[in-house]
């Protein structure tokens, strides 16, 4: 029991001790009673209303009721003081406290620019606090927008991407909501995402003073032609823009496709005889593809021999004709193959397809079990002229 | 070859086997139209050979057959179209009414449906069947199906029969309606070939008979013509008559061989080498003596038979 | 030496009075009883088991035939296999000794015909009966397979039922053909009936053990150095293989059951296909699995097995007839 007691003690002491160790800091003892603001100055619009946020302090003063009152109001305007979201006519705030008060100015819409001097009084029996405020009215405020890009000119081919990332600022005092465009030649596709992000945006909110990192990405037509071409990127917000372009250097590839004629990637080849498979290979890209060489996977067993066995020079846009002799082994099996025919430059792009390569018996068999059926008939009627008539 | 020959066989023979001995042995044979004609001989002589070649069932070793004209084996469906043939214990599709068995072979023979069907009342009304007509056929009696064969031979409008031994098997009634049943088929100017060993049968229905021997054709003739080469020629009498010794008159005749009992019946068996006759009538008659009957008597096909293979035997 | 007229002379006659005999006789009554029982049997079995899967497989009805549950695994082709030489041997054994034993024969061939008409006729009044029920059987199992399925048959699963039902023919002439060889030879219908039963189950039930052991027996003379010295390739095993193959197919039995399987099993490879592809992987690369053969090379393949039944039934069938025109017509 006395050791339970002396443990809660030392405790206790561990704990209170540092507060009673701790001096209160040092404040300037002043006594008063204050209306302050922080932006004593502030901008208002015509037709607008304006909130100044106001606090009334009493430093080491009794507490008094304190009767609230706005002077110099211009003619017109419309002037309440809001206390707790109400309005009131008179504050009280407690001794080293402070009220919170809102004034709401109510402007007309022909107001005049100009600075108007505005006066709010807090007067008690004892004290008195008084505050001047400058409320200009004046124009708009601009939004300003800014953009600008580290790597404006990207080099890549027609399959590359061109992505650009930019950012955004919002130089105005003003949220805005800015908006995405791009111009560029025909075909070509910007999309706009968040840098870090991968959804497609189109706008995109900015606080007054930040900065955005935004990345667009154009998407070219297929049969874009190697050349340099320029993109003017936008960013719209309110009636201010902000434009960069960027450039896009794009070289020309050879771009090869391989397919059968009329589409149909199939055939027939008779088992251990060579059947031509009409093969296309044309060329989709922005480049002349040369020296395309032919090969084939076949299943084992079967070979392919092709005709022509090299494309020399395919320009692009262009294709050719090329057949394909496959010739299953003598002992493949009645059924469905795959056959896939490859095409392949010698710099760069290679293509390729699977056929269906449908094997099929030889008719040689049917002939030869004909000609058994007919030997056997042959015998029979031998037999007849034989032995026959009886 | 004569025009009224229908069957007319030369030299004909068949072999089996590579044994010596001929199943059939060169044999001649010329049946005439209308005629019927006997094929005697013992079990195994050859009959059946020689009607199976003559139809052309079986190929002969050597010689030649013409029937009506036909080589049976080069013109066979010319032959088979002319000629019926009863087989040896014939048989017929059991489950098949007599009319629908006679529709089969009509078809066979080519017969149109109409006019078979008029040939089956007709043919089976001259064989008695037509109370059975739609009966099935195993509900057949063997005289039955005898008499359903001949009717199948009626239907055909053969003309030749080539009966082989039709009356086997069946009781004395049955035999007497069946051999006048083939005396009409003679009427009708068929010629019949008909084997048999019921000797008294063929002897009372044939106009000549062939008689059979380990493949060759022994005798070949009329009953008479084979009783004289048999027998001799012969004129033997039967007499009944009343009176004293007569056995001892009619011997002391002359001309007469022999007087004996006759193996049935009443009377004496006068054997005699010549006509006897009127004498045997004066004699009978003297003294009071009461002739009662008297008759020559033919020579059985019976007693050729016997005689002739008794005789074959002591040869051998 | 030749002889005047047509062979074919009373053919018909022959062939109708048979086929109606075969028809009203009673051993076609017990032929349909076992085909109804045999139908309703294989289209009870679909419905339990084939029935949730209609929509998936392109050949449905063809599964009719070849379906076999694995309680039971006797699918309908497979128990055809084993009914029609019962049923062609059933119509046949008798063909000829019977016709001698009724005593028929010399009064039918004493009519203006040949005997190659008799037999002729009788061989193909049998075929007919034979057909007659095939027929009626895969009526009846199209017929159920219709009503339980629910679904119409395609051209190509009718067209494949057709080619089915030729070849089933065809299996059923080689065994008609047997048993009318047996009746010619044998005189009495019991002996006869009994070789031919021995003859179906030699090659029914014996062959298959028999013949890989032949295949044994002769494989140190047929097979190369390098196979005995245990070192064979893939195409020895598959030249072997076919050899072996070869010698199975003696029996109509295992051809019969390799036509239906080509005819019936489109979407797969028939057993022996199987097999080879096991043994020889190569040909197995690069198939496209499940891709339908299409019908015509379908025939093509079960083509060599139609025509050796074809021409092995005529072959038989000939064997019988030299033998027929050189027997004696006694009775
Ligand atoms: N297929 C055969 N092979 C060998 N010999 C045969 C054959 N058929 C018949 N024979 C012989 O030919 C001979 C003549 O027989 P066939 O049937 O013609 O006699 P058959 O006169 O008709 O006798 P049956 O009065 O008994 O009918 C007989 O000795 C017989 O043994
Ligand atoms: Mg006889």
């Amino acid at each position: 029991m006395r050791r339970a007691l002396v443990l809660l003690v030392s405790l206790l002491s561990i704990t209170i001790f540092p507060a009673l160790a701790a001096d209160p800091p040092a404040q300037p003892r002043v006594t008063g009673l204050w209306l302050i603001t922080e932006y004593p100055s502030t901008v208002a619009k015509p037709g607008e209303t304006t909130t100044v946020k106001l606090k009334l302090q009493n430093a080491g003063l009794a507490p008094e009721a304190l009767a609230l009152s706005v002077a110099n109001v211009p003619q017109g305007w419309k002037v309440d003081i809001l206390g707790g979201g109400q309005v009131v006519g008179a504050a009280m705030p407690a001794i080293n406290e402070s009220v919170t008060l809102n004034l709401r100015l109510e402007l007309p819409a022909n107001t005049a620019p100009g600075t108007y001097p505005v006066t709010v009084n807090a007067k008690g029996a004892t004290n008195n606090a008084e505050l001047k405020l400058a409320i200009t009215v004046g124009g708009d405020v601009a939004a300003k927008l800014s953009m600008k890009t580290r790597l404006p000119a990207l080099r890549g081919t027609p399959k590359s991407s061109f992505e650009y990332t930019f950012t955004v600022s919002n130089d105005s005092g003003k949220d805005l909501v800015v908006r995405f465009a791009a111009d560029g030649p025909r075909g070509f596709q910007p999309t706009f995402t968040e840098a870090f992000g991968s959804n497609e945006i189109n706008q995109i909110p900015i606080e007054a003073g930040q900065t955005k990192d935004i990345k667009v990405r154009v998407g070219l037509p297929r049969d874009v032609a190697a050349g340099d071409y320029t993109v003017k990127v936008r960013a719209t917000a309110e009636n201010v823009t902000a434009e960069t372009p960027v450039t896009l250097q794009i070289v020309g590839t050879p771009t090869l496709r391989v397919s059968g004629r009329d589409g149909r990637l199939s055939g027939a080849a008779e088992a251990g005889t060579a059947s031509p498979v009409i093969m296309i290979v044309s060329n989709e890209g922005s480049a002349v593809a040369e020296d395309i060489e032919l090969t084939g996977t076949m299943p084992s067993g079967w070979t392919v021999e092709f005709e022509p066995k090299l494309i020399d020079k395919l320009p692009p846009g262009e294709k050719k004709e090329v057949t394909a002799q496959i010739k299953p082994t003598a002992k493949a099996l009645a059924g469905d193959y795959i056959a896939t025919l490859r095409a392949a430059a010698k710099a760069g792009d290679s293509a390729s397809a699977d056929f269906r390569v449908a094997v099929t018996t030889s008719t040689l068999w049917g002939i030869v079990g004909i000609g058994v059926i007919a030997v056997a008939l042959l015998v029979l009627v031998g037999a007849v002229a034989r032995f026959g008539r009886r | 070859m004569s025009d009224d020959l229908v069957i007319e066989a030369k030299g004909l023979t068949r072999r089996y086997g590579r044994g010596p001995t001929l199943a059939v042995d060169h044999i001649d044979l010329a049946i005439k139209k209308g005629e019927i004609f006997g094929l005697l001989g013992p079990n195994g002589a050859g009959k059946t050979t020689t009607i199976l070649m003559v139809l052309g069932l079986t190929e002969s070793t050597e010689g030649t057959v013409s029937v009506l004209g036909h080589d049976p084996l080069r013109e066979p469906l010319q032959v088979k179209r002319r000629v019926g043939y009863l087989p040896d214990s014939v048989g017929f599709y059991d489950n098949l009414s007599a009319r629908e068995n006679l529709i089969f072979t009509a078809r066979l023979a080519g017969i149109d449906k109409a006019e078979a069907g008029k040939r089956i009342e007709e043919s089976m009304a001259r064989v008695r069947l037509t109370d059975v007509l739609d009966n099935r056929v195993a509900t057949y009696s063997r005289g039955m199906r005898q008499r359903l064969g001949l009717a199948e031979i009626l239907m055909k409008r053969a003309e030749i029969a080539i009966l082989d031994e039709p009356t086997s098997g069946l009781d004395p009634h049955a035999t007497f309606e069946f051999l006048e049943m083939i005396r009409g088929l003679k009427a009708d100017g068929v010629a019949v070939l008909v084997s048999s060993h019921a000797l008294e049968q063929v002897q009372s229905v044939c106009d000549r008979v062939a008689l059979f021997n380990k493949g060759k054709i022994a005798l070949q003739g009329t009953v008479e013509e084979l009783g004289e080469q048999v027998l001799g020629l012969r004129h033997d009498l039967l007499v009944e008559a009343d009176g004293q010794d007569i056995a001892a008159r009619l011997g002391k005749i002359e001309g007469v061989s022999a007087v004996e009992p006759p193996g049935s019946g009443r009377g004496l068996l006068v054997r005699a080498d010549r006509d006897v006759t009127a004498e045997v009538v004066a004699a009978a008659t003297r003294d009071g003596g009461r002739l009662r009957q008297i008759r020559a008597i033919e020579p059985s096909l019976q007693a050729i038979y016997n005689r002739y293979f008794e005789g074959v035997k002591d040869a051998a | 030496m030749r002889r005047e007229g047509s062979p074919f002379t009373g053919t018909g006659a022959v062939f109708a009075k048979e086929y109606a005999d075969h028809l009203g006789s009673a051993r076609m009554r017990v032929i349909e009883a076992l085909v109804v029982i045999v139908g309703v049997v294989v289209v009870w079995v679909a419905m339990r088991d084939l029935k949730d899967k209609v929509t998936q497989d392109q050949f449905i009805f063809l599964r009719l035939f070849t379906y076999a549950p694995e309680s039971n695994p006797v699918n309908f082709a497979g128990l055809l296999t084993f009914l029609i030489p019962l049923v062609a041997i059933g119509l046949g054994f008798d063909a000829i000794n019977g016709e001698f034993n009724r005593r028929t024969m010399s009064r039918v061939l004493s009519q203006p015909i040949y005997r190659d008409a008799l037999l002729i006729g009788k061989f193909l009044a049998g075929l007919a009966t034979l057909a007659t029920g095939l027929i009626a059987l895969w009526l009846l199992v199209m017929g159920g397979g219709l009503i339980v399925l629910g679904v119409p048959p395609s051209g190509e699963e009718v067209a494949r039922g057709l080619a089915f039902l030729v070849i089933a023919t065809a299996y059923g002439g080689v065994w008609l053909a047997i048993a009318m060889l047996c009746s010619i030879i044998f005189r009495s219908a019991a002996t006869s009936a009994l070789t031919a039963l021995g003859i179906w189950l030699f090659f029914s039930f014996l062959w298959p053990v028999i013949a890989p052991a032949i295949f044994d027996g002769i494989l140190p003379l047929i097979a190369p150095q390098r196979v005995l010295a245990g070192s064979a390739t893939a195409d020895d095993v598959a030249g072997l293989l076919d050899v072996q193959q070869l010698i199975m197919r003696f029996s109509p039995t295992v051809v019969f059951q390799e036509a239906w399987l080509g005819v019936f099993s489109p979407d797969q490879f028939t057993e022996q296909q199987i097999m080879r592809i096991r043994l020889d992987p190569r040909l197995g690369h690069r198939v496209i699995p499940g891709s339908p053969l299409s019908f015509g090379q379908s025939l093509l393949m079960v083509w060599p097995q139609f025509t050796f039944m074809v021409a092995g039934a005529i072959v038989i069938f000939t064997l019988g007839y030299v033998s027929f025109q050189r027997q004696e017509v006694r009775a």
